[in-house]
Parts: C-alpha cells; sequence; structure tokens
C-alpha cells in the first residue's frame, strides 16, 4: 500500500504550531471538491493567520482576559486585544464561587465576560475564576479529595470537596469512589479545581461501561439533538471559538495519540486500574458521523435560541462516557453532542455555571 | 406421540442452554459490552455481579453438555443416575430463571432479561418470564426418559420433526430476541458511522480516473493533507500547474464498492480554484 508510513503525519495534532492555518483551510478545499460553499461565516473563520487572530474576529459576545481593575461602575481586562474598559451597569451580574456584585471581583482573576449586545460595551454577565473537571475517578483520597482523569487528550486533575459544598454535589453524585464519573464546576486555584456546583447527575454505571447507542438505520439524522456542555481552555487559546467533537475519525485524529500517552511508572498499579480511555468505550449513547478537526458544524443554544457556525477544534471523546441529558430548558435527548470552548459556550448565551445547555447541531453547515 | 414430544426436549434444551452460554460469552469477549447493565445480575451488590454472571455461565454450560452427555447410551450401559440429576437441574435452574425475572421485572422494569446477552436488551414481559416456565417444564417432561433412540420409522421421524417444529414455533413467539436477530441480520452502517482505513482510501483515490488525469501535477510524493467528513475522505497533495504552486484536492467517497472521486485544483497562495469541480466518476477498485 502506498504512503501507509506517512499515516502518522497527517493525524489532527492540534499542538502542532502549523496545525491551524491546515485546519481552517480544510473547510475551503472541502467546498472547492464537492462545489459548494459552507457558510459566509467560512470568510470570518478564515480570515486570520493564528487561532487567536481567528477567535478575537469571530467572538461578538464574549470577551476574555485578566481583570486589571473593577470598581462599581468599570471594568477593566486585560485583553489579547490589549487593555479593555467595561461600564457596569446596575443589571451587571457576577460569578466568583457563587453570585457576587461585580464589585466584589479581585484584581489578577481570570474572567470571561458576555456583552448585552454584540460587540457593545455593556456587560451583561461576568465569571471569574470558574473552572470545571469532567471525566472518571481514577484515585480517592479521604472524603474530600479526587484525582479525575480527563481523557487521554486533557490529562489528570486535582478535585477537592469542601464540607460547605459536599452535601450538594453528593446529591448528584453519590458515588465518589474510583471508576466513576464526575462533573464539578467550581473555582480554579494552582494545581487544583474546588469543586462547588454538580454540573450533571452521576450516570448510574462506570465509566467504562456507558450504554451502547442504537442501531442507526439509512442515515444518521440531520440536525441531531442533545447536550452542549464547556471545558477548560486547557492548552488551547482561552479566546478560541471551538468545540471538542466526541467522534473524530480514528484513522487520522484522536486515537493515534490516545494510544500512545505516556503513563506515569508509579501509576500503573493503583490509578491506571480506573482510567477508562474513552476510545475504547464505543459510541457513547448517541450516534455522530466522523468528522474531523476543522469541519464546520452549525450549533444552536436551544434555550437562548442563539446558533452560530463553530469549527471543531479538538477530540472530546470523553464526552462519549456521558449518557446524561440537560434540562436547563426542558429535557434534552440523551448524550453529549459537543463539548464547546469556554468562549464558544458563552457565545452561544450558555450559562457557564449552569453547565450544559440544549442544543441542536447540524452538521456540514 | 406422548414419547415422541418427551424425546425432543433433551436436543431443544441443551440447544437453548448451549446457545444462551455462548450468546453471553460473546457478550463478555466484546470489550464494549456492558456485563451486568441487562441481567438479573444486576439485581445483586456490584462486587457479586460478576460472580453470579460467571455462575450462570458455568450452570448453562455444564447443564447443556451433561443433557448431551446423558441423552444416549455408551458402552454397556447407561448411567441413569446423573441423567436425572442433569434433568432435574435444568428444570431447577429454569425454575429459578422464573422467580428472577419476575424480580427484575417488578425492580428494573427498563432492563432486558440478558439471557441471550446483549440480544436481550428488549424489557422484561410475561413472554419474557413464560419462555423459562416453558423450558422447565419440558426438563421435567424428560425426567426418566430412557436413552434417546433413532426414529425406527419414517412416520417417527416425520413425528419428531413436527413437534420440535411446533415447540420452536412456541419458543420464538416467546423470545423478543428473534426481532433483534433479523434487525442485525439486515442492518448495513451508514457510511458516516462505517470506520474504514486511510490506506483502503488511498488505494481507492490511485485507481481512479481522477488520480491519473492529475498525477503528472502532483510534486509530492505523499499527501500534505488527510481528512474526514460524513461520508467523504479528503486527500491533499502539493502539486505544479499553470506555472504555478497549486493544491490538489481529492474527495473521495467512503463506500465499499466504486467510490465516486472528485478532485479540484486550487492556487496555494490566492486559494482560486483553477481546475473543475464537481466532476464525478467511479474508480474501480
Amino acid at each position: 500500500m502506498r504512503h501507509l508510513a506517512d499515516i502518522s503525519r497527517w493525524c489532527d495534532d492540534v499542538t502542532d504550531s502549523a496545525s491551524p492555518t491546515r485546519f481552517a483551510r480544510r473547510s475551503l478545499l472541502k467546498a472547492a471538491v464537492l462545489g459548494r460553499r459552507d457558510e459566509s461565516d467560512l470568510s470570518l473563520i478564515l480570515t486570520g493567520n493564528s487561532d487567536a487572530g481567528v477567535a478575537d474576529r469571530s467572538l461578538v459576545y464574549a470577551v476574555t482576559g485578566r481583570i486589571l481593575d473593577v470598581s462599581p461602575h468599570i471594568l477593566v481586562l486585560h485583553t489579547d486585544a490589549g487593555e479593555q474598559r467595561f461600564p457596569l451597569t446596575a443589571s451587571a451580574e457576577a460569578w466568583r464561587g457563587g453570585p457576587v456584585p461585580p464589585a466584589a471581583l479581585r484584581q489578577g482573576d481570570h474572567a470571561i465576560i458576555r456583552r448585552r449586545h454584540p460587540g457593545g460595551p455593556v456587560l451583561d454577565r461576568i465569571w471569574a475564576e470558574i473552572g470545571r473537571v469532567t471525566g472518571t475517578i481514577i484515585e480517592r483520597d479521604g472524603p474530600a479529595s479526587l484525582l479525575v482523569d480527563e481523557g487521554p487528550a486533557k490529562g489528570r486533575r486535582i478535585v477537592l470537596i469542601r464540607p460547605e459544598a459536599a452535601s450538594r454535589i453528593q446529591v448528584r453524585f453519590p458515588r465518589l469512589e474510583p471508576g466513576y464519573l464526575i462533573d464539578v464546576i467550581g473555582l480554579k486555584h494552582d494545581g487544583y479545581l474546588q469543586a462547588l456546583i454538580p454540573a450533571t447527575s452521576q450516570p448510574p454505571y462506570r465509566a467504562g461501561h456507558p450504554p451502547a447507542a442504537p442501531m442507526v438505520s439509512g442515515h444518521v439524522p440531520d440536525p441531531v439533538s442533545g447536550t452542549a456542555v464547556w471545558h477548560e481552555p486547557g492548552e488551547e487559546p482561552e479566546n478560541l471559538l471551538g468545540l471538542a467533537y466526541p467522534a473524530l475519525d480514528p484513522e487520522t485524529s484522536c486515537e493515534h495519540a490516545a494510544s500512545m500517552s505516556p503513563v506515569c511508572p508509579g501509576d500503573q498499579n493503583t490509578v491506571e486500574e480506573w482510567a477508562v480511555d474513552p476510545h475504547a468505550t464505543g459510541s457513547g449513547c448517541v450516534r455522530l458521523p466522523y468528522l474531523s478537526v476543522g469541519s464546520l458544524i452549525r450549533l444552536r443554544n436551544d434555550c437562548a435560541e442563539q446558533d452560530r457556525v463553530v469549527p471543531v477544534t479538538s477530540c472530546g471523546a470523553t464526552a462519549r462516557l456521558f449518557c446524561d441529558r440537560c434540562v436547563t430548558c426542558g429535557t434534552s435527548r440523551k448524550g453529549r453532542i459537543a463539548d464547546l470552548t469556554m468562549a464558544a459556550f458563552v457565545e452561544l448565551g450558555g450559562a457557564l455555571e449552569v453547565g450544559c445547555f440544549n442544543a441542536t447541531m447540524m452538521i456540514g453547515a | 406421540m406422548l414419547t415422541a414430544i418427551r424425546e425432543v426436549q433433551i436436543p431443544l434444551l441443551a440447544a437453548m442452554l448451549l446457545g444462551a452460554c455462548l450468546a453471553k460469552a460473546w457478550r463478555a469477549w466484546r470489550p464494549h459490552a456492558h456485563p451486568a447493565r441487562s441481567d438479573p445480575a444486576g439485581l445483586f451488590p456490584a462486587d457479586l455481579r460478576r460472580p453470579i454472571m460467571i455462575l450462570v455461565f458455568a450452570a448453562e454450560l455444564g447443564l447443556g453438555l451433561g443433557l448431551i452427555g446423558t441423552a444416549v447410551e455408551f458402552g454397556r450401559g447407561w448411567p441413569a443416575l446423573p441423567a436425572t440429576v442433569v434433568r432435574t437441574g435444568t428444570a431447577l435452574f429454569f425454575l429459578v430463571a422464573v422467580g428472577a425475572l419476575n424480580e427484575m421485572r417488578q425492580r428494573r422494569p427498563d432492563a432486558g432479561c440478558g439471557c441471550f446477552g446483549e440480544l436481550s436488551g428488549t424489557p422484561i414481559g410475561l413472554r419474557t418470564i413464560a419462555r423459562p416456565g416453558l423450558l422447565c417444564a419440558s426438563a421435567v417432561a424428560t425426567l426418566g426418559l430412557p436413552p434417546l433412540r433413532m426414529p425406527s420409522s419414517p412416520a417417527e421421524a416425520e413425528l419428531w420433526l413436527a413437534v420440535l417444529a411446533f415447540e420452536l414455533a412456541l419458543i420464538a413467539f416467546l423470545s423478543p430476541e428473534l426481532s433483534e436477530i433479523m434487525v442485525r441480520l439486515g442492518y448495513s452502517e451508514p457510511c458516516e458511522l462505517r470506520r474504514m482505513p486511510v490506506g483502503r482510501t488511498m488505494s481507492a483515490l490511485h485507481a481512479s480516473a481522477q488520480w491519473r488525469r492529475y498525477a503528472g501535477q502532483v510534486s509530492a510524493g505523499s499527501p500534505s493533507d488527510v481528512w474526514r467528513e460524513g461520508c467523504w475522505r479528503f486527500v491533499v497533495y502539493l502539486g505544479y500547474a499553470r506555472g504555478r504552486p497549486v493544491d490538489i484536492v481529492f474527495a473521495v467517497h467512503l463506500q465499499s464498492r466504486r467510490p465516486a472521486v472528485r478532485a479540484a485544483v486550487l492556487d496555494a497562495d490566492t486559494d482560486e480554484v483553477l481546475g473543475p469541480t464537481g466532476t464525478r466518476e467511479s474508480a474501480v477498485l
């Protein structure tokens, strides 16, 4: 077979510095060869030579940055575009471990804000130091400390549950034991997340045994409905408009990387016993067509009635493990169909502390 | 007539037990299967589920083989006591199954019986409970039956077959797994969900007329990018045409036979489309 030795170099390694341009061109090349233009939004996404450039031009509601100063009347944020000032109105709401007055935010906090109007200066919501851990519990140390595996692409995180939040979390996550899933929202600290809010209800099965999806006859329905969630940026730019897709093509995407993920020698006997490779657990409870990094998806927030074309920017295989529903506005269909970046989630009108919204996805937008 | 009915039960019971055993083994062997999602083992604490599953598997295997091993006369004598033990054990096994399924139906109405592994995902109904009841009665009917023998006349053979057909039809009526089997036999995974090795895509591409048409313009030995969207896989080669560097893009449809292949040529600097688009042809693999 010709060129089989070169397969590894096609893999969608999002850390490759040359990749953003390569991925961004894919929609253009696809449109050229299939004879159709994807979307008017495509031109927005294709302009710009870096990820940061792409996102800056695409986000109209969400802004991310570090708080330089805050007073009852104004918020000063250091963003990639420089220092930006946002007047604070009486209706502006802020979150820092819970609802707080905007003036209670601190200098140096990492914040993500949502504008009331596209591109306008007036703020609607501010979230400071918000974080999320989603994955499989692989170690428990006492009643309050958990080590969580977020999958081969994201690594491991420490979650601390303080007594004041424990009962709230354990109502929705009764099994805080190795082998079970967890999804919590809280405050980011150096090296750990202080869990405060359960982002979903704990699935009753062990992480490695999600239910199988029903068989699909004919073609996969388009649009697909389900749950959209968000994840922390990790190695991605903070203001990236994108999503981690649960069904990347296994031949050219993250499953190759997953099989090569390093294992710490000391972890092998205890922790590794519970670690789950989401690529080895089947398709999850919703069948999604295989796509690649760079594919464009039109995603609609059914609760806020907003929609955007969002590019696939990373692998979201961990979402396959969660066969849950979102109840933000009515009850969604089972299964996570998109794991958005924080900026994309806010851009689509989602509330980060809620954790999900009911979503409809049109593939090949 | 009555003897014929009783004699048919032993191969039938053995086939049911060994079939259930094989289906469970198949589910356990598959990496994506859930070990205790839809069977009565789910009624027990998590630590006991696996031992109970192994126990049920071993009982089905042992009873199935035991029924066959004690059904006919070997050598000088026929082991009457082991045959009675195995047949009594089979009757008790199905009796316990009736109770377990009834309990499961009340406590987990959404769960399947798991009798035939992942084929038994349909919620337990009265038909599902009636089936082990029927098999229990079949096992009781075999108690005291002498060793099996070949039919002595064509008429007796026909009677055997008629009884067997009737009972199989009755079991099929009581088995929700049958519809699942029929669905799976006729199922073909949509192309957008089917895994397709890159090597097969490359083979299809290199055998196509589109490749032969543009191969002279390709300047690199291997593709600069390969990706997939739904039923299409895209392959990009760097090339040189009309005096400027170009990207030659091929789209290969991911169907197994005679996949459609399309091609386009774009200026590498301006992204202007230079070559024809939408030219469709079928390559022979």
